[in-house]
């Protein structure tokens, strides 16, 4: 494979990587809780931000980017502190807007709150060094594992993909026990999970929250990639693209988000790269927004379950044979 | 100091009341959240835009503009958010088709005109001093354009039957149903006045603002919903109220504090109304009315 | 003879397995429920009736937690439970249904019931990351005891389908069960007969008996006269927001209040 080729193809594994765990973690509040969490991208970017700056170390007098906090921690440790910061964002945001809500009046206040997010990281210089954002930020293990550009490279391809069979084993854990269970009750009818002796909002933060660490691992383990990030990349329509991905893949099964990260963010805007350039610059991502948009609208009204839609759970019952999928 | 707050306060607040009291008409009368309303603003503005590079009077522009928001919107509900409604879309899945169709729109208008900022090419015309105050001419006229548009709202919605019928849905929809109303008419007057006063805003802020990008409506959508939702849902009066309040709070929240702090006091704003305020929209008091269409 | 918080152990109290002493809700000016006592006693169903905004299903509300009462007290097997939030006073023993069907309709039948029971091992995230094995026993024992319930309720064929795939009536009868599957000391109906045509409704009057004759206690709000004289006894009659009577059917019936307010 010439060099070329394996540097794009390594990259677009590790976003693969990152966006499925992304979808996984927005899949866990949306897909089986329920939450419209239209803020998603800022856990993520907590993350990448906690990740970039405990590597960048302390941030000196005469550096060209200012941050705040700083520290050259060693691998893995910024990664977890991302999933950390993500997980403590999450959880301010669950305590001001996890209430009881019209739907459509708290997916409006989950985007204001990404909103608000993107204005003060942007006007506060100080924070995270602006719109120009984090950069230079070194890449883990770099150094210790000496390898070729191109080999590293695909060493950070199998560390995602590691990272990712932990996540999932997590998600799998949760989704599978009762209180998978749980979280789809209150997804489906609040009150009635309630009148069980469900805690709701407990149950819900617990969800927003573990979606929040996740998020915040993806954001590190992307960080520590690419090495740089700005508010430019995370703006509140970033979400939107995963959920349409969510939409398109299937929501509460881990297979259709998967596919849906696939299709979406990368399949598609990925491909996209491969169009021979046409038009004025900025011409090709303002008809790949357009094509999101019309995405998602095709698939909520054509095929509004995804790709591969929630599977039915069948559960042996001792004493029923004929206990089926009844009809008649 | 304050003063000259107050009076960019006035100028904005006359936009966004344009704005909220067109918002919160269409969601008081059919449920519908609807987030590309920002963009449809950019859009008439972007008509405007045109009929004034083809060398008609810049007020024609706005008269130009405020008839496209009202076409498009009639025609964006009819042919794409009442087919979703028909087929039992609920709030939340309305939400995800009004932010794709806003991504689309804002993107084809950015596609069309680039990404760069466009002038909205008005001449401001002379100062005039009033309480201490500094307005241009311009900034006179689109006080009082928002001025008449809303007094003439005011007389549809209290005189004719279709303003009658548009409160009544409003302020209790099950009741206005069982009485035989809305019908399609009162949906379609809905979004008709919602969307010529969405486009009347749209070319005044643009007007106001001097230059634009495709951006800039949606940018202002926000704030609009806080007023609108601070008014109270449906009210168009409150909705004139709220934009008042938010003008004057966030000019002089830019004036004191960073500038670029302003539209955080509008999220701000709505966050706290959309958290604490009861009327109409605690899941409580208010039971999760379905989508009219 | 007084128990320590000074209540009135006779035994009429000791009957009563719900107390609601001056229970009342006003919104805004607007008295919805103003003031309302009465007992739901051990065993019985207890019918509550009234024409259209009486109050009824505002008072169950507040009984089960899901409306704040703006005063008054629920005593639950002598505790006080109003004010509660619904998920606390259902760990105590009160069940539910609601009048548009509660069942999670993207879970099947019987995830529907596997998931009622509070207290399950695996259902606490320490619980869940424990893996199976911490909870696979407990489940086991919950699936089987669900077997029963669709056995006994003849929803064997519908077992595996999911919940939003029933008719209307099967839907109110797996809200029935999948409060069956609490154990629940009393059972809150909220017009269960709603939507539901007549030959399962017959079905459900005639599990609702036989829960009856098992010894659960029922406090039912209801519209259909027919059912409510065939199954509840006693019956109590709301209007405005106040309690009119409380007797049994021919009391009810003979009652000049009540023929008032329902002929108005």
């Amino acid at each position: 494979m010439s060099l070329a080729w394996s540097f794009y193809i390594s990259t677009v594994l590790v976003y693969l990587g990152v966006d499925v765990m992304a979808c996984w973690g927005l899949n866990l509040q949306y897909g089986y809780t329920g939450i419209l969490n239209f803020s998603f991208i800022i856990y993520q970017s907590a993350g990448a931000y906690v990740a970039a700056v405990l590597t960048l170390g302390p941030n000196t007098a005469g550096s060209f980017q200012q941050y705040i906090g700083g520290a050259n921690l060693p691998f893995p440790l910024p990664i977890i502190a991302g999933g950390i910061a993500g997980g403590l964002l999450s959880a301010v945001a669950g305590v001001i807007a996890l209430r009881r809500l019209r739907s459509d009046y708290q997916a409006m206040v989950f985007l204001v709150i990404s909103l608000i997010a993107t204005a003060v990281v942007t006007s506060d210089v100080g924070l995270f060094n602006g719109p120009a954002g984090l950069s230079l930020i070194p890449q883990p293990l770099s150094t210790a594992l000496n390898l070729s550009l191109v080999g590293y490279r695909w060493f950070y391809v199998g560390l995602t993909a590691v990272i990712c069979l932990i996540i999932y084993a997590f998600l799998r854990l949760i989704t599978s026990a009762p209180l998978g269970r749980s979280l789809r009750a209150v997804r489906d009818h609040e009150q009635g999970a309630a009148a069980l002796g469900k805690n709701v909002t407990g149950l819900r933060m617990t969800s927003f929250v573990i979606g929040g660490v996740i998020a915040g691992i993806s954001g590190a383990v992307l960080v520590e990639f690419i090495s740089a990030w700005s508010p430019g990349g995370w703006l509140y329509q970033e979400t939107f693209v995963l959920f349409t991905a969510l939409i398109v893949g299937g929501t509460a099964n881990n297979a259709g988000a998967a596919l849906g990260a696939l299709l979406v963010p990368v399949a598609f805007l990925e491909g996209s790269r491969f169009l021979p350039q046409f038009g004025p610059p900025g011409l090709i991502d303002a008809l790949q927004w357009v094509a999101v948009g019309l995405m998602a609208l095709i698939f909520v009204w054509f095929w509004p379950r995804g790709l591969l839609p929630e599977r039915r759970r069948i559960i042996k019952l001792p004493g029923l044979p004929q206990a089926g999928t009844g009809q008649p | 100091m304050f003063v000259h707050a107050i009076g960019f306060g006035i100028v904005t607040a006359a936009v966004m009341a344009l704005a909220a009291v067109g918002f919160t008409v269409q969601f008081g009368v059919t449920n519908i959240l609807n987030l590309a309303y920002g963009d449809v603003m950019t859009a008439s503005a972007f008509v405007a835009y045109v009929s004034h590079s083809a060398g008609l009077n810049p007020w024609w522009g706005m008269v130009l503009g405020g008839l496209f928001g009202a076409v498009f919107s009639v025609l964006l509900n009819r042919f794409l958010y009442t087919p979703f409604i028909r087929r039992g879309a609920r709030l939340f899945t309305m939400i995800i088709v009004t932010i794709a169709v806003s991504l689309i729109l804002q993107n084809c208008l950015q596609a069309i005109w680039g990404p760069d900022f466009v002038s909205a090419n008005m001449s401001a015309g002379a100062s005039v001093h009033m309480l201490g105050m500094i307005f241009t001419t311009s900034q006179l006229i689109l006080i009082a354009i928002a001025a008449v548009a809303l007094a003439g709202l005011h007389g549809l919605l209290r005189y004719t039957r279709l303003g009658k019928a548009m409160r009544a849905t409003a302020s209790d929809p099950e009741l206005a149903r069982n009485c035989g109303v809305p019908t399609r008419r009162v949906i379609d007057g809905a979004w008709l006045l919602s969307g010529l006063l969405c486009g009347l805003a749209g070319v005044a802020l643009v007007t106001e603002l001097g230059s634009f990008d495709f951006t800039t409506g949606s940018a202002f959508l926000v704030p609009v919903i806080a007023a609108a939702v601070l008014g109270g849902v449906g009210q168009p009066y409150g909705a004139m109220l709220g934009a008042l309040v938010i003008g004057l709070a966030t000019e002089l929240a830019g004036t004191y504090f960073d500038p670029t702090y302003k539209d955080v006091v509008a999220f701000g704003v709505l966050i706290v109304v959309l958290l604490i305020r009861p009327q109409g929209i605690f899941a409580e008091v208010a039971s999760q009315k379905e989508v009219a269409a | 003879m007084t128990s320590v918080q000074g209540q009135r152990t006779t035994p009429a109290a000791q009957a009563a397995l719900l107390r609601v002493d001056d229970l009342a809700k006003s919104y805004g000016g607007v008295h919805a429920v103003a003031g309302v006592s009465f007992d739901v006693l051990r065993g019985r169903i207890t019918g509550l009736i009234g024409p259209n905004g009486a109050g009824k299903s505002t008072a169950l509300g507040m009984v089960a937690g899901a409306i704040k009462p703006s005063r008054g007290s629920v005593l639950l097997n002598g505790t006080n439970v109003a004010g509660w939030p619904s998920h606390k006073i259902a760990r105590r023993g009160l069940a539910r249904t609601f009048q548009q069907s509660s069942d999670f309709a993207g879970m099947t039948v019987t995830e529907n019931l596997l998931t009622a029971r509070y207290g399950q091992r695996g259902d606490t995230l320490r619980g869940a990351l424990l893996g199976r094995r911490y909870w696979r026993a407990e489940q086991e024992s919950l699936t089987a005891r669900a077997a029963d319930v669709i056995a006994r309720f003849d929803m064997a064929r519908m077992a595996n389908e999911f919940a939003g795939n029933l008719s209307g009536g099967q839907r109110r009868l797996l809200e029935i069960m999948r409060a069956l599957m609490t154990e629940p000391e009393i059972l809150l109906l909220d017009e269960p007969m709603a939507g539901v045509n007549p030959a399962l409704g017959e079905r459900i009057e005639d599990y609702l008996l036989q829960l009856k004759q098992d010894g659960l206690t029922m406090l039912m709000v209801e519209h259909e006269m027919a059912v409510v004289e065939r199954l509840c006894d006693p019956i109590i009659v709301m209007a405005q927001g106040e309690i009119l009577a409380e007797g049994t059917m021919e009391q009810i019936r003979s009652d000049q209040r009540v023929l008032d307010a329902y002929l108005n």
